[in-house]
């Protein structure tokens, strides 16, 4: 069991937290204090059941599933919700408050299964990239504000990689299966052989002749051949897909037969691209060089990253030593544009003491109406309270 | 439980498993006696005073075995590796003991002819939260096992939601998408209507004897164990 925070533990976070929180409201963040027990199912269905090896769900004497909170984002949207129903007023809010991680290895002063954070989000505004660099430079001065030197940047686009897939010609439905497997490496990289390596591995375990009879351009034909293939073979269909679901998958298998493989230099493109590490505009450059070799236009993609670097640095942010990684957010929840980190020497790249990035699906997941941009980070105060100088050892 | 300085063994308590327990324990030389009432939950094995064996619920002989309550213990592994995540390291699985054998297995309509391995499956997530406008749900008892197999396989895109009972119809009665059963034959899948994934097979399961890392373990008794386990893994 970790030891218990002491008072003198809990004023140093409070004061530290007291240090950040006027920062955010000078920059116009309304502070909010959402609630620490949160609805279990909606953090099921926005980050999915992995999230119970994670957090704290437990069922209360109504038999409601609820969680301590695991973050504070997913908190602020449904605060924001429950205020604009349809979700996309602009609003800026500003949060200081414990959440809860279960710690498979058990806690300690490293692992807090209780621990602090404050932070920022900002939904509704039109000018993402104008967002990002706010966001970010108002966490990298509230670090700074609070006495904090020597922080590093680390940077992410996953909407990078989502404009590389789109420029690359292939069919939509394998730009959907890469763009929702980039998300784990070994099973992008599977697909990417697959698809390299054309009909021999597509249509397998599928009956043949059903395959060959199924036309790409007869949807509805393809319902009645499945239907009668159920009926011949006496599988009865059950559950809750319909006849056209399974033969729409069909038709997809169907069309992948007759589709020519990826070509082997795409594939290195984009293997390529996943491999890029480098200072953020070097990382630009070299982007630019790669997606012009393969005859792919990034244009785009590109200005749009590279404004949102001059907005940065026009806030007051070196970027010249901040490094991107195309692979970088690959595996954190939820995210789907512009990601970061800011750590310390001392602390290393593990142990981040401030992250965010942009998440425009969540709002439409958490019940809004429809997307809604969103932006925000969170700063982890127990970290930065061991970082600062003339922290108690 | 375990206050009185011997070795506490935990065994099935009724039913099949506890016949085909007793068999298996008899067979090698271990004969259970049960002391008291007849339905009473205590034992002993003839020629091993120091052992108390305890008839218990297979549900909880797991639990038992991960808090300690028990030193041995024969259930299946199923249910020692849906109890506890850490299993490897809380108890040891000494032998196999060739009895309630079956396979902890993924399960879908035999309709689902574009539906073949794991990945087919979360691939149909998305399109089918899109159709449907919810997320598919995958029926089980074995929530821990699931969590962990769907998430190692890279499968995201479902809610899985407990079944204490007659899992196989939850498909055709609309309760559920797909299930996570223990099957031995196959043959109540598929007279559900249900067939296996190419790559569903989550965990071969059998009957162990298992012993506990967390128990109050002593020389004399360490030494019990290992005559149990010799005569048992004939």
């Amino acid at each position: 069991m970790s030891p218990a925070a002491t008072t003198a533990d809990s004023d140093a976070l409070a004061a530290v937290a007291g240090r950040l929180m006027p920062a955010f409201a000078d920059a116009g963040y309304e502070r909010i204090a959402p609630a620490v027990i949160q609805p279990a199912g909606l953090f099921l269905d926005v980050i999915g059941e992995s999230l119970r090896g994670r957090t704290y769900v437990f069922t209360d004497p109504d038999g409601e599933e609820l969680c301590l909170r695991p973050d504070l984002t997913v908190p602020t949207c449904r605060w924001h919700l429950e205020r604009h129903a349809n979700g996309n007023a602009a609003a800026r809010y500003c949060y200081s408050g414990s959440a809860f991680r279960y710690q498979p290895a058990g806690a300690d002063r490293a692992h807090p299964r209780e621990f602090h954070q404050a932070g920022i989000e900002s939904f509704g505004a039109a000018d993402r990239e104008a967002d990002d660099a706010a966001v970010l430079a108002l966490i990298v001065e509230a670090l700074r504000a609070s006495g904090l030197e020597g922080l590093q940047v680390r940077i992410g686009d996953l909407g990078l990689f989502r404009a590389l897939i789109n420029a690359i010609a292939m069919p939509e439905r394998w730009r959907r299966r890469l763009k929702h497997r980039f998300w784990r490496a070994d099973a992008f990289r599977t697909e990417l052989a697959r698809l390299k390596s054309g009909a021999a591995a597509h249509g397998q375990g599928l009956p043949a002749d059903l395959m060959q009879a199924l036309d790409p351009s007869d949807k509805a034909g393809a319902t009645a051949r499945v239907l009668d293939y159920l009926d011949r073979t006496g599988t009865e269909l059950i559950g809750t897909r319909t006849a056209e679901e399974i033969a729409e998958r069909l038709l997809a298998e169907a069309a992948d037969l007759r589709e020519p493989p990826l070509p082997a230099e795409t594939a290195a493109l984009i293997e390529r691209y996943v491999t890029i590490k480098a200072p953020a505009h070097a990382a630009a450059d070299r982007l630019d060089e790669l997606a012009r070799a393969s005859g792919i236009d990034l244009t785009a993609a590109l200005t749009s990253f590279r404004r949102r670097l001059a907005l940065i640095e026009a806030a007051g942010i070196g970027m010249k030593d901040a490094e991107f990684s195309a692979e970088f957010g690959r595996n954190l929840e939820y995210y789907t544009g512009f990601v970061f980190e800011v750590t310390t020497p001392a602390l290393g790249p593990r142990s981040p003491i401030a992250g965010g990035g942009r998440y425009d699906s969540l709002l439409a997941e958490v019940g809004a109406s429809q997307p809604v941009p969103a932006v925000g980070a969170s700063i982890h105060t127990e970290r930065l309270l061991a970082v600062l100088p003339g922290a108690a050892p | 439980m375990t206050g009185n300085g011997k070795l506490v063994l935990a065994i099935p308590s009724k039913g099949r498993l506890m016949d085909q327990c007793n068999a298996a324990l008899a067979k090698a030389g271990i004969v259970i006696e049960r002391n008291g009432p007849a339905r009473g939950y205590k034992g002993e094995i003839a020629g091993m005073p120091e052992v108390e064996v305890n008839f218990v619920s297979s549900g909880e002989i797991a639990q038992f075995l991960k808090s300690g309550a028990a030193h041995l213990g024969i259930t299946g592994e199923d249910l020692i590796r849906e109890t506890m995540a850490d299993a490897d390291e809380r108890v040891r699985l000494i032998a196999g003991l060739g009895f309630g054998r079956a396979d902890v297995v993924v399960a879908v309509p035999a309709c689902w002819l574009d539906v073949r391995r794991m990945a087919d499956l979360e691939e149909m997530a998305l399109l089918y939260a899109r159709a449907h406008g919810r997320r598919g749900r995958v029926a089980t008892k074995y929530m821990n096992l699931t969590r962990r197999f769907f998430a190692r396989s890279g499968v995201t895109g479902y809610r899985i939601v407990e079944s204490l009972g007659a899992t196989e119809g939850a498909p055709a009665a609309g309760l559920a998408e797909l299930i996570v059963d223990i099957t031995t034959t196959g043959g109540t899948l598929k007279a559900n209507g249900l067939k296996v994934l190419d790559d569903g097979v989550m965990l071969r399961s059998e009957a162990n004897l298992v012993s506990s890392r967390m128990a109050p373990w002593t020389p004399e008794l360490s030494a019990v164990e290992a005559r149990i386990a010799a005569r048992l893994r004939w």
